[in-house]
């Protein structure tokens, strides 16, 4: 899988590039927009960063002229939010999908695993991790052959970290995804902090192995090993 | 090119003399008129007065013809401008004054002439002169005659174009005068308006705190002028709020920044274990994390001061977004084994944006659990204000806020207790993205507390038949 990532700012470039090596992706990093433009020309990638703010040629434009082209590489933009307009403008140029700045790294991968995903036959998700499994169905999630006794927004959010088993889960996605709240304000946070405090007395506590870790800054995670 | 003068008292003057010097030929036109009349008059009179006199003097001569004899020594005299003319009803001529040469006044004369209607009536001589006529049938000795005594008109003309002169003299010195007048009234009624622009120049964005001094409070100069200070006002506090709001906000910026800065810089001065540093790494993290959500809170309230924010209205009840709310952040409450009580009718609707108010009422309860003791209850009741508004009250039993607090807790970063709301997580903009939801919706929200015994915040807003359909833009301060 190889990315392309057009992004001037050198710090973030390269934090991008690690990260997503570091999920063994193959990352080629262009400076500007120009060298974006040249490179996605010339070489095949699955997917695109591009930052929309680029000395030269700016973001937008590289992308109406690659899409113009017949490119049907995905495009994933990062823009500011103080421009929803541009967003807009970003979605009618031909991008697949959007992250704003600054966005949480575990949100990009997400959305990248996406993108990456889209196209393909999805496989079930198998809601099964060690010792704990879930049914979407019956609504019923167990551990060790046990019954957790989960209200209906704790199933939602143990499906949730159990879809992204062993991917940390910012508390954007979580706003987004499981309360479905558009801004991400402070009570929040703390509704979100209850309510993963009450999961772990459920899913972790009477057991010896842990499952959902915090990973402080950033969000949570469920997994095997600490 | 319109010839526009380029200020008021030159344009009130002009028009003030265009005016003048209309009314002035009206009045010399009527005036001309009838002094006209009269002089006709007094012309007639003079005439026929004439007649009688030439009738006397009037002398058969031996050869048929007629003379003109006066015992009156001078009466005989041809006197200037009177035009004599005898006829025989025959048609021939017995008399003619030798002023008039061989012109004629009319002819021989009608079968009627001088019978009727003595009063004189204009004619023209052959050469065009206008002379006023009289004519009279007389009998000198035994013969008839027809009299024509006509006067020329060229003297009634002449005293006529005197008088006119006159005017026409009189005219452009009125004029001036009046035209000077009016410059000097202009002037004077519209030196406040100078005064005012000399003060107001001085006015700058720093030294908003002048005011305009104003004489006479009463007149419409006086009233404008209070107007302009009253906006100066505004201007001022705007300006106030504005250099707290920059203050504030840097403020809070510079504190995730220190904490970011020092956390980083201490865990540098040593070798630590990997554990250690993801601790570290995870603590600057949070401030990002927080900086971050304080930059989203600012957007926010700078697109709703812009009124970029639309809002998508649907008639909803208010009781109904009100569960939601609660819904949304009873967990916390549960923690505190406090108990959240919504009361009220579940029918009345508002035309809202249900997500933006739904957030207003959750950072009103979100306050309410933060500030109440445990095992406190929380009381959300929506009730009718009279038949057009609905309130919304938030009533909690925490300690309240002090009174000296309470103007100024929907100010932005404003904080009653400032240790502890930071430690909560809090950016301080809660309140006033609140107040803006609610102001947007053309509602108002009010604090009602007594210190030791609890808050009460009202949210009131029009019911959803009598809110505007229009979009309501935002912009809260």
């Amino acid at each position: 899988m190889r990315i392309l990532v057009v992004e001037d700012e050198a710090k973030v470039a390269r934090a991008l590039r690690e990260g997503l090596e570091r999920e063994k992706y193959e990352v080629v990093v262009a400076p500007t927009g120009e060298e974006g433009f040249f490179l996605v020309n010339a070489e095949e990638f699955d997917l695109v960063i591009l930052d929309l703010m680029l000395p030269g040629r700016d973001g937008l434009q590289v992308l109406a002229t690659l899409r113009k082209r017949g490119l049907q590489t995905p495009v994933l933009i990062l823009t500011a939010r103080d421009a929803i307009e541009e967003r807009v403008r970003g979605l009618d140029s031909g991008a697949d999908d959007y992250l704003v700045k600054p966005f949480a790294f575990p949100e990009l991968l997400a959305r990248v695993r996406a993108r990456l995903r889209r196209g393909r036959v999805e496989q079930s998700p198998n809601l099964r991790l060690a010792d704990l499994e879930m049914d979407v169905v019956t609504r019923k999630a167990r551990r060790s052959g046990q019954n957790l006794e989960l209200t209906a927004r704790e199933f939602e959010l143990l499906e949730y970290l159990l879809r992204h088993k062993e991917q940390v889960v910012s508390r954007e996605m979580l706003a987004r995804d499981v309360w479905k709240e558009t801004a991400r304000a402070t009570p929040l946070d703390n509704v979100m902090d209850v309510h993963i405090n009450r999961l772990r007395r459920k899913v972790d506590e009477p057991f010896e192995r842990k499952l959902i870790h915090t990973v402080r800054g950033v969000g949570f995670v469920l997994r095997e090993e600490e | 090119m319109r010839f526009r003068p380029r200020n008021v008292r030159s344009r009130l003057t002009l028009w003030y003399v265009l005016v003048l010097a209309s009314l002035l030929a009206l009045y010399a036109g009527v005036a001309s008129l009838f002094l006209f009349l009269s002089l006709r008059e007094d012309f007639d009179q003079n005439l026929l007065q004439d007649v009688e006199t030439v009738e006397g003097m009037l002398t058969k001569e031996p050869n048929g013809g007629v003379s003109l004899h006066s015992s009156h020594p001078g009466a005989a005299e041809p006197r200037i401008g009177r035009l004599i003319e005898v006829w025989s009803p025959q048609g021939s001529l017995l008399y003619r004054s030798a002023e008039l040469q061989d012109r004629t006044l009319g002819g021989p004369p009608r079968p009627d002439e001088g019978l009727r209607d003595p009063s004189p009536s204009t004619t023209r001589l052959p050469n065009g002169a206008p002379v006023r006529l009289a004519s009279s049938v007389y009998h000198v000795e035994d013969q008839r005659v027809v009299l024509r005594v006509a006067y020329n008109e060229e003297r009634l003309w002449r005293e006529l174009g005197e008088f006119g002169q006159v005017l026409l003299l009189g005219f452009p010195i009125a004029l001036f005068l009046a035209g000077f007048g009016g410059y000097a009234l202009a002037r004077k009624a519209l030196a406040p308006i100078d005064s005012m622009a000399t003060q107001a120049k001085t006015i700058s964005a720093e030294r908003l705190g002048d005011r305009l001094s104003i004489e006479t409070p009463e007149d419409e100069l006086g009233k404008l002028g209070t107007v302009f200070n009253d906006m100066l006002g505004r201007l001022q506090t705007a300006f106030d709020q504005l250099r707290r709001f920059t203050g504030d906000a840097s403020h809070e910026l510079r504190t995730p920044l220190t904490a970011i800065r020092s956390v980083g810089e201490v865990a540098l001065q040593d070798q630590r274990s990997p554990a250690e540093y993801r601790d570290v790494i995870g603590s600057m993290l949070e401030e990002v994390d927080r900086l971050t959500r304080l930059s989203e809170s600012l957007l926010a309230l700078s697109r709703a001061d812009a009124g970029h924010i639309q809002l998508q209205r649907e008639d909803t009840s208010l009781v109904h977004v009100a569960r939601e709310a609660s819904s949304l952040v009873e967990v916390l409450a549960e923690e505190k084994r406090q108990r959240i009580d919504i009361e009220g009718n579940a029918e009345l609707l508002v035309s809202v944006d249900r997500l933006i108010l739904r957030q207003a009422i959750v950072n009103l309860l979100d306050n309410a659990i933060k500030y109440s003791p445990a095992e406190s209850r929380i009381l959300v009741r929506v009730q009718s204000e009279g038949d057009k508004q609905v309130s919304l009250d938030v009533v909690d039993q925490g300690p309240g806020v002090p009174s000296e607090h309470q103007p100024y807790v929907f100010d932005r970063f404003y904080r009653v207790d400032k240790a502890r709301t930071r430690e909560w997580g809090g950016t301080g903009l809660g309140l006033s993205i609140t107040r803006w939801a609610i102001e947007a919706h053309g509602g108002g929200i009010t604090l009602k507390s007594e210190e030791g015994r609890g808050s009460t915040f009202r949210i009131s807003l029009p019911l959803a038949k009598y809110s505007s359909t229009s979009q309501t833009k935002g912009g809260s301060q």
